[in-house]
């Protein structure tokens, strides 16, 4: 979440991911720094003990949704 | 930068109004806290010659800097007494510092104390218990620094469970986690001094632990077994040091430092002793699915250490004259994700 944040601060675009359990954790991050509507992805928890083909499946299933946030930015939609 | 905590305390009311006032304000950690007053906080203050807006420290990864108003604040509402504050201010010191990496312990599942350990001659000073209990209550001075740093860290940088703690299970000693080492009990060179500092500098180490494993065994006279004992609870498979090998804290208690100080046991040869015997093979790592794959040939007789080197053993005596007891407490993470942090206590002259 922070390197996403300090990533798109330093004009670099970003996609952050984090999992669904901690999208209040990631929402605080963001208000810490400044940006409190800042956009991220979420997926099911957790990935620790995910297979290499549940991970592929879990990637092909966010692509979309990371183009898109990739075009759309932290700007106005 | 974001600052939390920023409104006043409440208007003086009947004691008992005003400790419910701070429940609803959300401001405990679920105690009955001390009301803060501005002349309470002013003493707190000057006890370290600070004014209320100079700058403590910045915690990076939270974007968010500490001042001293913060501090004494929670000091008081954690009941410390004025002179308890340069222990509590180089504490806050060193959760700032890069090393310690404050985000990722204060934040992780993992649930960590943080466990302040006080060395040099403000320990007896301020009567910082290192004898009996001395992971437990009875004492003001441990007791209430370790819940100032607590205080600070839910009240000033919002580590509060389920939004910027997601500890899983925490652990009772986030209520309050600080002792001294019973330096006059070692037969070694204090943790203070083995880390570069003066005797006669006080210092507070900071370390991000686990919950306290306490080993025991009351038949060993000679070392090897009670290390032996020690190192197989270090290296429990279900530690998070087996697969983080990160630091580790030891601490023994006076029966069994007597066994190894009657040996004629230096502290090196312990960690070393520790270290080499704190292990797991990689056959069982991978049958307990702590690491993943299948197993492999020669499996059996190679090891995971549950530290990468002797030297983050961290040993110190602490602990009452009678029991066989002593403890080991794993660090939170991995070495690359906090290290052990040792803040001189620095006295308004």
């Amino acid at each position: 979440m922070l390197d996403g944040i300090l990533l798109e601060k330093a004009g670099i675009p970003a996609v952050s991911i984090i999992t669904e359990p901690f999208s209040v954790t990631g929402r605080e991050m963001a208000s810490s720094w400044g940006v409190p509507e800042y956009r991220f992805l979420q997926m099911p928890h957790p990935i620790a003990n995910l297979a290499d083909a549940e991970l592929d499946a879990r990637a092909d299933g966010l692509l979309d949704r990371v183009v898109w946030l990739l075009k759309v930015g932290q700007g106005p939609e | 930068m974001s600052t939390q905590q920023n409104a006043r305390p409440p208007a003086p009311q009947e004691p008992a109004d005003v400790i419910e006032a701070i429940y609803e304000r959300g401001w405990t950690d679920g105690l009955p806290v001390v009301p803060p007053h501005a002349a309470g906080v002013q003493a707190m203050l000057d006890a370290v010659r600070l004014k209320a807006a100079d700058e403590v420290g910045t915690i990076e990864a939270r974007h968010t800097r500490i001042t001293a108003d913060k501090v004494a604040i929670n000091a008081m509402m954690a009941g410390c007494r004025p002179e308890y504050m340069p222990v509590v201010l180089a504490a806050v010191k060193g959760l700032c510092q890069p090393a310690f990496n404050y985000h990722g312990p204060a934040t992780s599942t993992g649930g960590s104390n943080i466990v302040l350990i006080v060395n040099g001659p403000i320990a007896p000073e301020l009567n910082i218990n290192a004898r009996d209990n001395a992971f437990g209550p009875g004492w003001r001075a441990n007791a209430t620094i370790g819940r100032a740093i607590r205080l600070l860290m839910m009240n000033a940088l919002n580590t509060r469970p389920g939004v910027l703690d997601r500890s899983a299970l925490g652990t009772p000693g986030k209520y309050t986690f600080c002792f001294a080492e019973h330096e006059a009990g070692s037969p070694w060179e204090p943790l203070h001094v083995e880390r570069g500092f003066r005797p006669e500098q006080s210092t507070v180490t900071l370390f991000a632990a686990e919950a306290v494993i306490q080993v025991q065994n009351d038949l060993s006279k000679t070392p090897e077994p009670l290390l032996i004992c020690m190192a197989d609870a270090m290296a429990n498979l279900g530690s998070r040091n087996i697969t983080g090998q990160s630091e580790y804290v030891v601490v023994f208690a006076g029966m069994h430092t007597q066994v190894l100080r009657a040996a004629g046991w230096s502290k090196r040869q312990v960690k070393r002793f520790l270290y080499d015997h704190a292990r797991r093979s990689l056959g069982e790592l991978k049958r307990a699915e702590r690491i993943a794959g299948p197993i492999e040939p020669g499996d059996e007789q190679r090891f995971q250490h549950v530290t990468r080197t002797p030297e983050d053993i961290i040993v110190l005596c602490a602990g009452g004259a009678v029991g066989q007891k002593s403890a080991c407490l794993p660090a939170w993470g991995s070495p690359e994700g906090s290290r052990t942090v040792t803040m001189p206590i620095e006295l308004p002259s």
